[in-house]
């Protein structure tokens, strides 16, 4: 009972460490040190012995080296806060509107016979596809960006919602409204934490495939953005640079799986066994 | 006061052949229960209680017949004829007749029930899946007289306590064990003081000690509301014909499939009773044998 009663910083911090120690975890367990050092030890040494040519696989060292130099002189920083905030906008857009129409739509058959069918037309476009129609009708620039992202979030987070609501037991339903529950209550309630798992499940795959959008997007074009730096990266050949440019959305897109996992945990508690 | 007029329940199904079929779970049963009266309705398994205590509840609607509460229409029976049906249609179109409105919480009848599978929400800690329940029920109060949440907290642990829960409060359901779960169920059925509570074999999951306990205290609830102007109604299934004739004024022995009623033996004996009362055991006895009837009739169809 007590971690609930402990308010303001000190809660947030106690958060903080139980998310590290929930994310982090995994990475500092013996066993899989024991795969990781031996392969930063080979990524090191591989190139400086000459077993594999430097020019294509440059040494960690060096890989470094260069985050550290990009960090201080072009502006790293600013490229990751440019994307993610194309980023979030798009997400918090796309998860803004794809889990109510999902709710909607899963909850009653009429308007899903309205809708439904348009969504099952639109999502077999792969989203790269909209690249060409997007620059023109867009722009070049970031509502281009945030438009591209926006298709890759919102139909795996609508057709994970829909389902996850579809699939909720009508027993829950039947002792709800037994008790009165109008049918508002039942979505917020009801179907909402029924579909709980699915529609977090769905986000996590709405970053991975933002994601994949946020670097297409800005490969073609932009004068900001990780996945710029990642183009200019490959016009000048610099392979530190791309390796630091992909080991940065990696993490990125660990990071938010990780908070998400995170917010599971948190408020899906019935979950965690007995 | 329940009335059922001649209730019928077909399901289509799909039959083996892939083609679509029909079943029969409830034929034809008609019912009038006063108001202050336990009702058990016993019958092997599969052969409708379920599905006809669904009914009663408004549920599901029946494909034949109407149930009314205290004269009131429960549900509208499905539409027979293409005019019916478009009629129908028309006005159910975007929301299911089950539903009780859109945005307002506010039950259509005063009923509580506990599901034969218990469905208490896994979501909610125990006290909350009552707090859920209470809360629904005071919507129709206004803000001011509804009583506050920490008076709802009080409510639920008072009746968690009566199902021997306390302790309980803050587990989740998948950390009760099955017949925890099932007075979870029981507490939160009690909690909202209904006029009538539809129990679905509600003390299957539970040791005979405990049972016996369980049983008392519900006639000791159901015996507080008979002063009341209307006192409560308790239609229970079981399979346990003892609990049956222990608590009921009337026994309702259903035939096996499809549903109907079989026979209706009224238990007239002064209240408390002995467990052990021959005229008890006697009506025991005579149910024991319908039953056994039943079954050996449907072997012998059956080879
Ligand atoms: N949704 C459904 N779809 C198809 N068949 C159904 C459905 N619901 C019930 N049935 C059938 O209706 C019949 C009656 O079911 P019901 O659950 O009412 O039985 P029951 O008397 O409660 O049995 P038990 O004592 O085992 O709980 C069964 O044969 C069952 O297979
Ligand atoms: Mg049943």
């Amino acid at each position: 009972m007590d971690q609930y009663e402990t308010r303001g910083i000190r809660r947030f911090l106690l958060e903080i460490g139980g998310f590290l120690k929930n994310s982090l975890g995994n990475f500092f367990s013996l066993e899989f040190l024991s795969v990781l050092i031996p392969l930063l030890l080979l990524w090191e040494f591989l190139p400086r012995l000459g077993v594999i040519p430097e020019s294509l696989l440059p040494r960690l060292s060096t890989v470094a080296a260069t985050f550290i130099d990009m960090l201080l002189h072009k502006s790293l920083l600013l490229h990751i806060l440019y994307s993610m905030g194309r980023f979030f906008t798009a997400f918090a857009i796309a998860v803004g509107l794809a889990v109510p129409i999902g709710l909607v739509m899963g909850w009653n058959t009429k308007i899903r016979a309205f809708i439904l069918p348009l969504w099952q037309l639109l999502s077999p476009i792969p989203p790269p596809a909209w690249v060409p129609m997007t620059i023109i009708v867009f722009g070049i620039g970031s509502n281009m960006h945030i438009f591209l992202m926006f298709i890759g979030i919102f139909y795996p987070v609508l057709f994970n919602t829909y389902q996850g609501i579809k699939d909720t037991d009508p027993r829950y339903l039947a002792s709800a409204r037994v008790f009165g529950a109008s049918e508002f209550t039942l979505l917020r309630k009801v179907y909402f934490w029924h579909a709980f798992g699915s529609i977090i499940m769905s986000l996590k795959t709405g970053v991975s495939m933002g994601l994949v959008m946020l670097v297409i997007g800005e490969a073609y074009g932009g004068r900001m953005g990780i996945g710029y730096l990642l183009g200019q990266a490959k016009d000048y050949f610099l392979i530190p640079d791309m390796m630091v440019c992909m080991a940065i959305i990696g993490f990125i897109g660990w990071f938010l799986i990780e908070v998400l996992k995170y917010i599971e945990i948190k408020l899906a508690l019935w979950k965690v066994g007995r | 006061m329940i009335e059922a007029r001649s209730i019928s329940k077909f399901i289509s199904v799909v039959n083996e052949n892939g083609l679509a079929g029909g079943l029969t779970a409830v034929l034809n049963v008609s019912i009038s229960i006063p108001d202050g009266k336990i009702v058990s309705i016993i019958g092997p398994s599969g052969c409708g209680k379920s599905t006809f205590l669904e009914i009663l509840a408004g549920l599901q609607a029946p494909t034949e017949g109407e149930i009314r509460i205290d004269g009131k229409l429960v549900l509208e029976p499905l539409p027979s004829t293409r005019k019916e049906m478009e009629d129908y249609k028309r006005r159910y179109r975007f929301i299911s007749p089950l539903a009780n409105g859109v945005f307002t919480d506010h039950p259509k009848h005063d009923i509580a029930m506990i599901f034969q599978d218990y469905a208490v929400f896994p979501w909610m800690t125990a006290i909350n899946n009552i707090v859920f329940a209470l809360r629904l029920r005071v919507a129709g109060i206004k803000r001011r007289e509804r009583p506050t949440h920490k008076e709802m907290l009080e409510k639920a642990s008072y009746y968690l306590a009566k199902v021997g829960l306390s302790g309980s409060e803050y587990k989740y359901p998948s950390q009760l064990s099955g017949g925890m779960r099932q007075r979870l169920a029981l507490a939160r059925a009690l909690s909202v003081e209904p006029k009538i509570i539809l129990m679905d074999e509600p003390f299957a999951a539970v040791d005979a000690l405990s049972r016996e306990k369980l049983q008392d205290d519900l006639l000791r609830l159901w015996a507080e509301t008979k002063e009341n102007a209307t006192p409560i109604i308790i239609i229970l299934i079981t399979h346990d014909v003892q609990e049956a004739v222990y608590l009921s004024d009337e026994v309702v022995v259903f035939s096996p499939s499809p549903g109907s009623i079989r026979n209706r033996i009224p238990v007239d004996i002064e209240r408390p009773r002995a467990r052990t009362d021959p005229a008890i055991i006697e009506i025991q006895e005579r149910i024991f044998a319908m039953l056994q009837y039943d079954i050996n009739q449907e072997n012998e169809y059956s080879i």
